[in-house]
């Protein structure tokens, strides 16, 4: 093979004193300020989900004297229609947003890579069975099948949202899981466990599975971005009913009760949690290239 | 041969999975709270029908009687379904939903279509060059911007832009596929206005897929790079042009496994962008039919919207056998 | 026998390898993968490049072509081509030309050299096309009476996709396209791997019989021994981006004056004989990265370490009659 010019990477001493993965991190994310900017902002609105609710009061203050104002000292961002801060809104509708986001992550990985592993593990027909199950969700146009399930399912409580939106979203990842299984069960270490005798579960927990981890975490991290498009999709459209605060209720209401795409003054309503979307997902997107390096060695060269 | 059977598989396949769908709309609204075929007989009886004309009035609408024990009107609902028979709409009192669907898929299909075919051009090309041109600033750009616009989510898209271009800059129309002065036909200043005005939700559709075929056929153009055979190519002094066919025709092969994702992606939507943009199209419809709750409008729309990535599938599966050999010509 | 007319047309090309340097960007550094390289390939004979994976003897073919793939790039030197010059003076369309009218590489038989989505027919139109010639037509008759020649059913394998060839039966197509538009220098990369051993003599005995009808330079890339002794009237054994000796097969092979080629041929276990007395080379391949800048490049591995082979780079010393060895054991003799 022409591969052969390369000069072979010494594996060896790599692996024989391997530091710690905290420190391979940080050594990676602080390669490049891009990185680091990006963990920032995940980080910045991770304490803003945590803490934010606690650092405003239950109920909101409205200010019939300040009805859509424009950004000012007081109101950062600006008001909404009953002269409620933006910011206010913002911040504590980030709880239920990223907290039903991370659910729907949780969800999709739990279901995409036991599927992924049993299918790739035991072919035969359960492979056939579950594939054809897979082909289908994926198939399926997954936001009107979360529309659609809306008309009975309570979208209310953060686990509930991210349930559904996990049951829905698994087919990618479960595929991705299914072909790195079959590539895995021919190596050697997992042909020797068949051998010992090792039973099932063990080489598909013990010796498959970690040596996807880093691939299940880069998709956990997808999954959240895709999970919190689809919940601010749904609320924007209004088809669920509004149980509480958050970005997408914003963006709904500042569309169709505040007229923001015709008239100026509900602007700042409107932007603000489209910015806020924008920012997660460039923060995302910067980050998920140090993810990239950490877990693919081999896209360095490229 | 071997493509026939492919295609008839294919088929049997897109059938079943039309059955399922429709099975899970029936038993959807079946199970709803409140059991709305229920309440719509009760509605009908209060209104001072007869119980045979509310059942008759009933029937037409969702295709069973409310009741017949639950497998009989499953099986009256599905053979209603094979005689493309979709019931009634509820909030268009008695238009067919079939005739709805009808009248709204074209706007759906025609902006899907042009935005595919857009994002498909753009995507692939941008790819070709993100991969070639992989270690420059140009490449790098490229991928950035693939990597942005991919990440961020359709109503974003929509809405920044019909912000930007109608409101902030009015360049473009707001709202309504064309100009309603106009006479609707085929006359020039009609076709005009119908294009004029969908060039945003066209372009929300493009630039919202843009970034995964680009990141796609970037990959997948390095992939092939590293192959043998354009290795060969080049150490036999094959021509660049020929060669970069090689490159081009095996590249965009594995793009056609996307296309099943995307097209899911774009249908999905189209209930945001034909909101904003307001079209009459089929995701619009789905969303009206909710919040009416039409609930056999909504059985209807989402089944036609499921069929129609179903079928697009199977072209696309249909056409991807025929260009690579190995599947073609497999024994 | 012959249909296909193989009598030699151009003429004799001998090629001339002078000071040639070649490096590899890597995420650890820019590393030789070939370091001063000077050798000279005659015409009309079989050479054989013997090494263990990266030593530099695929770099060096691939340098022959002007064909490095980056991240490798050539630092320094020329390669001399009889008749044609500088060949890493070339760019663009003269060094395009010059590929096809010179040289015919054969992948080896598990990779995948062709264009999957294109038969094998179309293919060889592709190259015609490509080196002007107007009579396709002729191009594939002359390509399956090669093919015929070297045991393919020619119109089976001209109709052929790639995925339905044997690699095996992938090699010798490869034979088919290096020698259709009648080049005069074959280079054949591991031409007996992943064969068993009954195709591997067939394709050897077929490459030897083309090589003397044609009148071929050839150049036999492996790592087996055998094959060079079978093959080979020349040899040149690489280490480490170094040729470290060179010189006529049977003189290098019952008399090798490197400790390294000694440790090559010595662990060949024979089928007559004890098996302990064949001995594996102690340490391990070569790595780029950690090759010593200065010194010899072979001294961490060899039996007859003196101290000025931490210090000073070997020269070549004649050997063989007419070859050259790289060694200060040699020297010092």
């Amino acid at each position: 093979m022409i591969a052969e010019q390369l000069p072979q990477p010494t594996t060896s001493a790599a692996t024989l004193r391997r530091p710690s993965f905290l420190s391979i991190a940080w050594r990676v994310i602080s390669a490049r300020p891009s990185r680091m900017l990006g963990l920032a902002i995940i980080v910045f609105f991770a304490l803003m989900a945590i803490v934010g609710p606690f650092l405003y009061p239950h109920n909101l203050p409205i200010n019939p004297n300040a009805i859509y104002a424009p950004p000012s000292l007081r109101y950062p961002l600006g008001t909404d229609f009953e002269g409620t801060s933006n910011l206010a809104l913002i911040v504590t509708g980030a709880r239920y947003v990223l907290f039903a986001a991370l659910m729907a992550a949780l969800f999709t990985v739990f279901f995409g890579t036991s599927i992924g592993l049993v299918s790739g593990y035991f072919l035969g027909p359960t492979d056939t069975i579950l594939m054809r199950i897979t082909d289908f969700i994926l198939t399926i146009p997954g936001f009107p099948l979360l529309v659609v399930l809306s008309t009975v399912w309570n979208f209310g409580q953060p686990i509930a949202m991210g349930f559904v939106l996990g049951i829905t979203g698994w087919g990618g990842l479960a595929r991705a899981v299914r072909s790195q299984t079959l590539s895995l069960r021919e190596r050697g270490f997992v042909e020797a466990a068949r051998g010992l005798g090792l039973p099932w579960w063990h080489i598909v927990f013990q010796e498959i599975l970690p040596n996807i981890g880093p691939y299940i975490a880069m998709n956990l991290l997808v999954s959240i971005t895709g999970g919190i498009y689809a919940e601010v999709g749904l609320f924007y459209l209004g088809v669920v009913p509004f149980h509480v605060n958050n970005w997408g209720v914003m963006l709904n209401l500042a569309v169709f009760t505040g007229g923001a795409l015709q008239s100026p003054q509900a602007l700042p309503y409107l932007l603000s949690p489209l910015v806020c979307i924008l920012l997660l997902t460039l923060g995302v997107v910067l980050f998920l290239d140090a993810m990239d390096e950490m877990f693919n060695p081999r896209l360095r060269e490229g | 041969m071997q493509l026939l059977r492919r295609l008839i598989s294919r088929l049997v396949g897109g059938a079943i999975m039309v059955l399922v769908v429709a099975s899970f709309t029936f038993f959807l609204v079946r199970l709803m709270p409140g059991n709305p075929v229920a309440a719509e007989y009760n509605t009908l009886i209060m209104r001072g029908m007869t119980p045979t004309q509310a059942q008759n009035e009933v029937r037409v609408m969702y295709g069973y009687i409310p009741h017949e024990p639950l497998v009989d009107q499953y099986f009256h609902y599905l053979w209603q379904l094979l005689h493309f028979n979709l019931g009634q709409s509820i909030s268009y009192e008695g238009v067919s939903v079939l005739h709805i669907v009808l009248s709204d898929a074209p706007w759906t299909i025609v902006l899907v279509f042009l935005g595919l075919i857009t994002s498909f051009l753009l995507g692939v090309t941008a790819g070709v060059i993100a991969a070639v041109k992989r270690s420059t600033g140009l490449g790098n750009a490229l991928t950035v911007s693939g990597s942005l616009l991919h990440g961020i989510p359709q109503f974003v898209v929509a809405l920044l832009l019909a912000f930007l271009f109608t409101t902030l800059w009015p360049i473009f129309p707001f709202g309504a596929p064309y100009n309603a002065n106009l006479t609707v036909g085929f006359n020039f200043p009609f076709l005009g206005s119908v294009a004029y005005h969908a060039v945003l939700p066209v372009a929300a559709y493009a630039i919202s897929s843009y970034g995964g075929w680009l990141l796609t056929m970037k990959s997948s153009v390095i992939s092939v790079l590293g192959d043998d055979f354009v290795l060969a190519a080049e150490i036999r002094g094959v021509k660049p042009r020929i060669r970069f066919g090689y490159i081009a025709r095996n590249a965009i092969l594995p793009l056609f496994t996307v296309f099943a994702l995307s097209l899911g992606f774009m249908f999905g939507g189209s209930l945001f962008i034909e909101n904003i943009f307001d079209y009459n199209g089929l995701g619009n419809l789905l969303v009206t039919s909710i919040s009416n709750r039409d609930y056999p409008l909504m059985s209807g729309a989402f089944l036609f919207i499921t069929m129609a990535v179903i079928l697009s599938n199977i072209i696309a599966d249909f056409l991807y056998s025929v260009v690579d050999p190995r599947i073609r010509r497999s024994t | 026998m012959s249909l296909y007319d193989l009598a030699p047309t151009a003429e004799d090309a001998g090629i001339h390898i002078q000071n040639l340097t070649v490096s590899y960007d890597t995420d650890r550094g820019r590393f030789n993968a070939l370091k001063n390289v000077t050798l000279d390939i005659r015409p009309r004979h079989i050479t054989g490049f013997i090494g263990e994976s990266g030593s530099g003897k695929t770099t060096l073919a691939m340098a022959m072509m002007n064909a490095i793939q980056p991240p490798g790039r050539i630092d320094g030197g020329a390669i001399l081509l009889d008749g044609a010059g500088d060949v890493l003076q070339l760019r663009g369309e003269p060094l395009r030309r010059l590929r096809g009218r010179y040289f015919g590489f054969v992948f080896q038989a598990s990779s995948n050299s062709l264009n999957p989505l294109k038969r094998v027919g179309a293919q060889l139109m592709d190259l015609g096309r490509s080196h002007g010639i107007s009579d396709l037509r002729g191009l594939l008759r002359e390509a399956k009476a090669l093919a015929e020649r070297i045991g393919l059913d020619g119109d089976r394998v001209l109709t052929s996709y790639q995925h339905e060839l044997s690699g095996g039966m992938r090699q010798r197509v490869g034979l088919v396209f290096a020698l259709v538009l009648k080049a005069r220098i074959l280079i054949l990369d591991e031409p007996t791997t992943a064969l068993d051993m009954l195709t591997q003599q067939a394709v050897l005995e077929i490459v030897r019989s083309i090589h003397q009808e044609q009148g071929l330079t050839t150049i036999v890339i492996t790592h087996d021994m055998g094959v060079v002794a079978e093959m080979a009237d020349r040899v040149v054994v690489m280490y480490a981006g170094r040729v470290v000796e060179e010189g006529p097969t049977f003189s290098l092979l019952t008399n090798p004056q490197h400790p390294y080629t000694q440790g090559l041929i010595r662990a060949i276990p024979r089928i007559t004989g004890n098996l302990d007395d064949a001995k594996p080379l102690p340490g391990s391949p070569p790595d780029l990265a950690t090759i010593p800048t200065k010194g010899c490049v072979f001294r961490e591995r060899c039996y007859a370490r003196t101290s000025v082979c931490d210090t000073v780079d070997p020269v070549p010393t004649s050997a063989h009659g007419d070859g050259l060895v790289m060694c200060h054991g040699v020297d010092a003799s």
